[in-house]
């Protein structure tokens, strides 16, 4: 078995799992949807009022918005565990995945499927398809291309920089902490453009926690703003770069975790 | 009363403990109530003085808002359930005390632990670093501290019938997602109520979300006064006696069929 086979094997195993509580199923998805829903409306709320946020439309708030929630939703679906890390640690469940002739990576990354992140999925999609009607989009195919490789850059980003705070566990014992001080930041990227905070707050979110490559930055070319972001247009297309670049981290940082790891012994 | 105190001494205490984690909420509070400042300097700058409510009135509002959000968490709902589960709630129902009480003082403690860890430093923040202002006399200050307590209690309330629900139906989550995410929208926590066209405003001002955040932050800011802040304040009461009443009769129906799943 490859590490694929393995992978997807792990995942209808999990599936298999969560296919025994089907009310739970239902309940989950309809509150992640009126959720999402209650999220936008709020926005709503508030650009009917305003006629426009720092000149982005409800519409293109929307798109942003929704841009977001399907890359994180890829990452949700399949990876959502990634945060629990440390309870892996502290359990000592993880050196289980040490015992197995597989690499843990893999054994830990299949452990999850979760089937009511399916919600999101929708919500994104809905999302999307809605604002480009709105916004009279009209995109060639590369625009289509590079909207795909944006949606997967962006499942990428989150779930390196999770990884990689979850990783911190290995060396702390704790990365419950470092989550509570970043998700103020995923959060506020993700409902409103970057261009309406003050500047330190943009080289964070670009920078140190990059998530404003997952939904604005692409934004900024998918919607046809790429004027208001001035000499750092080329911003805007780097998304998979930084993806990849997290990605590298992760690995590394991944490896050494490995080779310093001591159980705790529960 | 010096049991009530006794429990909301120990979970205040027993709430300390954690305090790494706390202490990291106190850090990422200041993180939001920047993100809402700017959304408001950057709405206000488009249209000022919208709504009659001046850019100064709506950032303390919003920076508030944020500061204070943390003293609602306190509620007995997952308190409840985990009992439930553990089976735990069996000691908990044979104290000779009653169990609405009891919650209410270990909430209580734990709400009082928020207020000096994380709302008060976070005030603090928000006066110095993010143009939070100062209420604009020391009874508005009053008014704004009896406003933010009748709101904690609607909150517990609501939390303490959702959670004798949860007894019942065994499933928390779904009805906690549905509850906070109506809860967010109605109470003015992210976007003031007056802001809230036609229907959907007056919906919001029947329900009873609005004690919590819009009741307080609205006096505070000084969009509230004289009539209209008593007014919100009988409101906030009336609420508040419906929902004591409400909770005292869904527990005396619920305790006695009570299923424990055991640990």
């Amino acid at each position: 078995m490859n590490g694929f086979q393995l992978y997807f094997r792990l995942i209808q195993i999990s599936l298999l799992g969560h296919m025994q509580y089907r009310a739970n199923f239902i309940a989950g998805v309809l509150g992640l949807v009126f959720w999402n829903v209650i999220n936008l409306g709020l926005i709503g709320v508030l650009v009917t009022q305003f006629a426009s946020l720092n000149n982005w439309t409800l519409w293109e708030l929307v798109f942003l918005y929704c841009l977001w929630i399907l890359g994180h939703s890829l990452y949700s679906l399949f990876f959502s565990h990634t945060r629990q890390l440390e309870d892996y640690l502290i359990e000592g469940t993880f050196d289980q995945f040490l015992l197995r002739p597989a690499s843990p990576l893999i054994q830990f990354l299949g452990r999850e499927f979760q089937y009511t992140k399916i919600a999101d999925l929708l919500i994104g999609v809905t999302g999307i398809t809605l604002a480009y009607a709105q916004l009279g989009l009209h995109w060639d195919v590369w625009k289509w291309g590079f909207f795909m490789i944006a949606v997967i850059s962006g499942a990428t980003i989150v779930w390196a920089m999770d990884l990689l705070i979850a990783c911190s566990a290995f060396w702390t014992g704790r990365s419950r902490g470092t989550f509570i001080i970043v998700s103020p930041f995923y959060g506020l990227v993700h409902q409103y453009p970057v261009d309406i905070f003050g500047n330190a707050f943009r080289i964070i979110v670009t920078s140190i926690i990059p998530v404003a490559f997952m939904n604005y930055y692409p934004s900024l070319f998918l919607l046809d703003k790429l004027d208001r972001a001035g000499s750092a247009w080329w911003l805007s297309y780097m998304s998979p770069i930084v993806a990849l670049m997290l990605m590298g981290i992760v690995f590394m940082v991944w490896q050494l975790a490995l080779k310093q790891y001591t159980s705790s012994g529960s | 009363m010096k049991t009530f105190w006794a429990f909301a001494r120990q979970n205040f205490h027993a709430t300390a403990v954690y305090r790494l984690d706390f202490w990291l909420r106190v850090a990422s509070t200041p993180i939001l109530m920047y993100g809402m400042r700017w959304l408001w300097v950057t709405l206000y700058t488009q249209r000022p003085g919208a709504f009659g409510v001046s850019m100064q009135q709506m950032v303390t509002y919003a920076v508030l808002s944020i500061a204070i959000e943390n003293l609602f968490y306190t509620g007995p709902l997952y308190y409840i359930a985990r009992q439930v589960k553990s089976g735990a709630i069996d000691s908990d129902l044979l104290r000779p005390l009653d169990f609405h009480f009891h919650m209410l003082a270990r909430s209580t403690g734990e709400m009082f632990f928020r207020i000096i860890v994380i709302a008060l430093p976070a005030m603090l923040v928000g006066y110095f670093l993010l143009d939070l202002q100062l209420p604009a006399t020391l009874q508005t200050g009053f008014m704004f501290v009896v406003a933010l307590l009748l709101g904690y209690l609607v909150n517990f309330h609501l939390d303490f019938i959702l959670g004798t629900i949860s007894t019942v139906t065994l499933d928390i989550h779904s009805i906690d997602w549905a509850f906070q995410a109506t809860s967010r929208f109605f109470s003015g926590r992210f976007v003031p109520l007056w802001l809230f066209p036609g229907a959907l405003g007056i919906l919001a001002n029947i329900l009873p979300f609005r004690s919590i955040f819009s009741t307080p932050l609205s006096i505070y800011a000084g969009v509230l006064k004289e009539d209209a802040m008593l007014q919100a304040l009988g409101f906030q009461l009336l609420w508040l006696m419906l929902l004591l009443m409400l909770s005292r009769w869904l527990w005396g129906r619920v305790q006695m069929r009570i299923v424990s799943q055991g640990g």
